[in-house]
């Protein structure tokens, strides 16, 4: 089946420039430039050499990692920041697979992700040839789809539709393999064969009998509650978001991929839910009578046990564009599919204000009464860094978060108002995200600040790309909260495995400061609030990228946090 | 269905899967019709994205239709822990799927065939009386066997295969049915906002 360039999106002056003889390389530059792409993350190997041997000539700009996994983060990274579609572009074999945490991390992220891999030679495929690998059956439980181009006609074709699939409806990670033969194919414009580009498919416009329901069930609720996922963010739902808690006077909590996209000042925000969340977030959800959960999933770290999730609530309104999220781990009574921001504003125009004083008031006792708080030992907390961080941020700048008890912290802590700005690895939590990501960012974001925030962990598994940072001139500030330990796992161990530590320890942990200066970055140690302070201003007003290795308190927990197996009004408090 | 009864709900494993006329009566089994584009990989893709997620396939029909260029799947589908209607929600998020149709309970029309190889030795004037009454059809005979094949509903076919399974069998082969029959479709175009039992 076929199309016109014009179905493609194509004007008749591009169809023009297909005209010329080509190889399949240059055609896929093309195609990336005309999509847009202005960065693409990558390393050169054996079977994308044709790529890169017209690289120089194409103006799209290349970033040179030093780990494949490092490319897919940061094409991840550049992707939560820009809102377009980041690009990572990687070999056979092991450079393909490389990709797949990455690849992972943003795909359950809903972050829409390209990957482009080359292969070998289409005769060599299924041989065990050196440095083949079977990417696309390795990569399908990771990718919203996957293509194996076998004729570099089919390329523009290919890429078309693979970034509308990545960044249409709900959007993912999505692959494309080349032979290296079909880069090097040589095309006649002339002679370009098209596909035709599949429709997006959209879930169609709520039935208005079902807003009508839902806003009927908010409109009767005397303690409704709202909680908002990244699905607010992907849609631009937070203004809407802000509109509809204020008519229903609803307090609002946040997913972990949330933080951020209900301002943290608003008083009607209760911050974090779930198994890590705010005491009083919890309290409130598992009192409300009707819940309104909007662009999120539903996890098991937001319902923590499933039987007692909202037990006093009459109704659960789930709002997804995905319709396999709905009832997949919640019944919700009433299932919409659709845009979170389509459907919001359409509750909002049949919800009239409605003050719910003793709602607030409850809600406020339970923010006094289970306030976060940490302990007072003389030791660096971690969340004193945290807050000194923020206050070095301005207000349009980005902070990325690693995976463990960093991230919690990181996101317990956050005081922005802007959506976008925290990001992080949520559902597949992947240590060593932070550092490529920020990377990423910065890419995106050139002109803002953008903070890495790691546990020494997660930054040794890929603080290779600090080379990257300093060769690519991306400034980023790693702020490592070094407590010596697999933090979480050691909170873990202790809480809910018998007291037993077992290989939490790191009894070898790099000295950051040298190991910063051996890349060429800053690199500074802070003991105490004070020299943290001193080192985070000489660390944002260095030019380039630098580090700061914070020495907290080891035994430094996370709370307040909800047992395994227990529900989420059960939470326990910092002692 | 309440998350507590999903749990109890709950069955790591199933019982014998060569039985094709089980999903007619298993609730934990959906019966889904799903037309995919006809492209490489496609058949991997369905696979992936049901063990992905759990879900047992049972049966799987692979065949052509009035339109060209798709492929018919006709899958039986062990859901599971899974709620049921997970099954044709995954399968449709699949870019390669044009549509979905869970056919469970709308009790559309299924086919299977089966062949069986009868050594010569036993081809007599019983033999043929059995093939006969089992409606089954001769439509090979050389000097080392007899094939014979038969065709209908899977009841029927089983119950015929049992039958002749009185006689020596060299070997037999049971296909998983195909189908035909309206159901309630879930076109890969259209969302799923439909309320469900709460609580």
């Amino acid at each position: 089946m076929s199309a016109s360039l014009a179905d493609l999106g194509y004007d008749d002056q591009e169809e023009q420039t297909v005209a010329a003889p080509l190889c399949g390389a240059e055609i896929l530059l093309e195609s990336l430039a005309r999509e847009g792409v202005e960065v693409i993350f990558g390393l050169p190997g054996g079977a994308n050499l044709p790529i890169y041997q017209h690289l120089p000539n194409s103006p799209i700009r290349h970033v040179l990692v030093r780990h494949e996994q490092g490319a897919a983060h940061m094409a991840d990274g550049y992707a939560r920041t820009s809102g377009r579609v980041g690009v990572c572009l990687a070999t056979s074999g092991p450079g393909a697979l490389n990709l797949i945490t990455g690849l992972a991390t943003a795909h359950f992220d809903s972050v829409p992700v390209v990957a482009i891999t080359g292969q070998v030679a289409t005769a060599t495929i299924g041989t065990d040839a050196f440095q083949e690998s079977d990417v696309i059956g390795s990569t399908l439980s990771v990718t919203k789809h996957s293509y194996q181009v076998h004729d570099a006609r089919d390329l523009p074709a290919v890429v078309r539709e693979a970034f509308h699939v990545a960044r249409t409806g709900r959007p993912g990670a999505v692959l494309i393999d080349i032979p290296k033969d079909v880069q090097q194919q040589m095309v006649d414009g002339s002679e370009s064969k098209i596909a035709r580009l599949r429709p997006h498919r959209a879930p169609a416009f709520p039935d208005s009998r079902l807003l009508a329901e839902a806003a009927g069930h908010l409109a009767r609720a005397q303690r409704p509650m709202i909680l908002a996922g990244r699905g607010v963010a992907i849609s631009g739902a937070e203004a809407a978001l802000v509109q509809l808690a204020e008519a229903c006077d609803a307090p609002v909590g946040t997913t972990l991929l949330g933080t951020g996209v209900f301002p943290t000042t608003h008083p009607l925000s209760l911050g974090l839910v779930g198994f890590m969340g705010t005491g009083y977030c919890n309290k409130a959800v598992s009192n409300c009578d009707c819940l309104v959960m909007v662009g999120m999933r539903a996890d098991d770290r937001v319902t923590c046990r499933m039987d007692l999730f909202a037990p006093e609530a009459e109704h659960i309104i789930h709002v997804n564009i995905d319709p396999a999220e709905l009832g997949k781990t919640v019944a919700a009574d009433c299932q919409i599919a659709g845009d979170a921001r389509e459907v919001m504003e359409a509750l909002l125009e049949q919800t009239p204000p409605t003050a719910r004083p003793e709602w607030r008031a409850a809600v406020s006792g339970w923010r006094r009464r289970h306030p976060l708080r940490h302990p007072h030992n003389g030791l660096l907390q971690p969340q004193e860094v945290l807050a000194a961080c923020y206050r070095h941020r301005r207000a349009d700048d980005v902070v990325v978060a690693d995976v463990g008890l960093n991230q919690m912290w990181a996101a317990t802590s956050w005081t922005g108002d802007s959506p976008g700005l925290f990001l992080n690895s949520g559902g597949a939590g992947t240590m060593g995200f932070a550092l490529p990501a920020a990377l990423g960012a910065q890419a995106a974001r050139p002109e803002q600040r953008v903070f890495a925030i790691c546990g020494e962990g997660g930054f040794v598994m890929t603080f290779q790309e600090l080379a990257t940072a300093i060769e690519a001139e991306l400034p980023v500030k790693v702020v490592i909260l070094n407590n010596g330990q697999l933090g979480m796992v050691r909170q873990f161990q202790d809480d809910f495995y018998g007291g037993v530590r077992s290989q939490v320890d790191h009894t070898v942990i790099p000295d950051f400061e040298l190991l910063a200066r051996a890349f060429g970055c800053f690199g500074r140690v802070a003991r105490t609030l004070a020299e943290v302070e001193d080192a985070l201003q000489e660390a944002v007003n260095y030019p380039g990228p630098a580090l700061v290795d914070c020495r907290i308190d080891p035994e430094a927990n996370i709370y307040p946090i909800v047992p395994f197996g227990k529900g989420l009004a059960d939470f326990v408090e910092c002692p | 269905m309440t998350a507590a009864s999903r749990d109890t709900a709950f069955r790591s494993d199933s019982s014998d899967s060569r039985d094709v006329t089980r999903a007619l009566r298993d609730p934990f089994i959906r019966l889904v019709r799903v037309r995919v584009e006809d492209r490489s990989g496609v058949l991997q893709r369905v696979t992936n994205c049901l063990g992905r997620r759990g879900l047992r396939l049972l049966s799987c029909s692979v065949g052509q239709n009035a339109d060209p260029g798709t492929l018919s799947l006709w899958l039986q589908v062990e859901h599971g822990s899974q709620p049921a209607d997970q099954v044709a929600k995954q399968l449709a998020k699949l870019i390669d799927v044009v549509s979905v149709e869970d056919l469970t309970g709308s009790h559309p029309l299924e086919w299977v065939t089966a062949l069986v190889e009868i050594p010569a030795e036993a081809d007599d004037p019983a033999t043929a009386e059995l093939l006969e009454s089992c409606n089954a059809e001769v439509v090979r005979r050389d000097e080392r066997s007899l094939l014979a094949a038969l065709s209908g509903t899977p009841e029927v076919v089983e119950a015929a295969l049992e039958r002749l399974r009185q006689l020596p069998l060299v070997d037999w082969i049971l296909s998983r049915p195909i189908g035909l029959g309206s159901g309630d479709p879930l076109s890969a175009d259209q969302s799923s906002n439909t309320p469900r039992e709460w609580r």
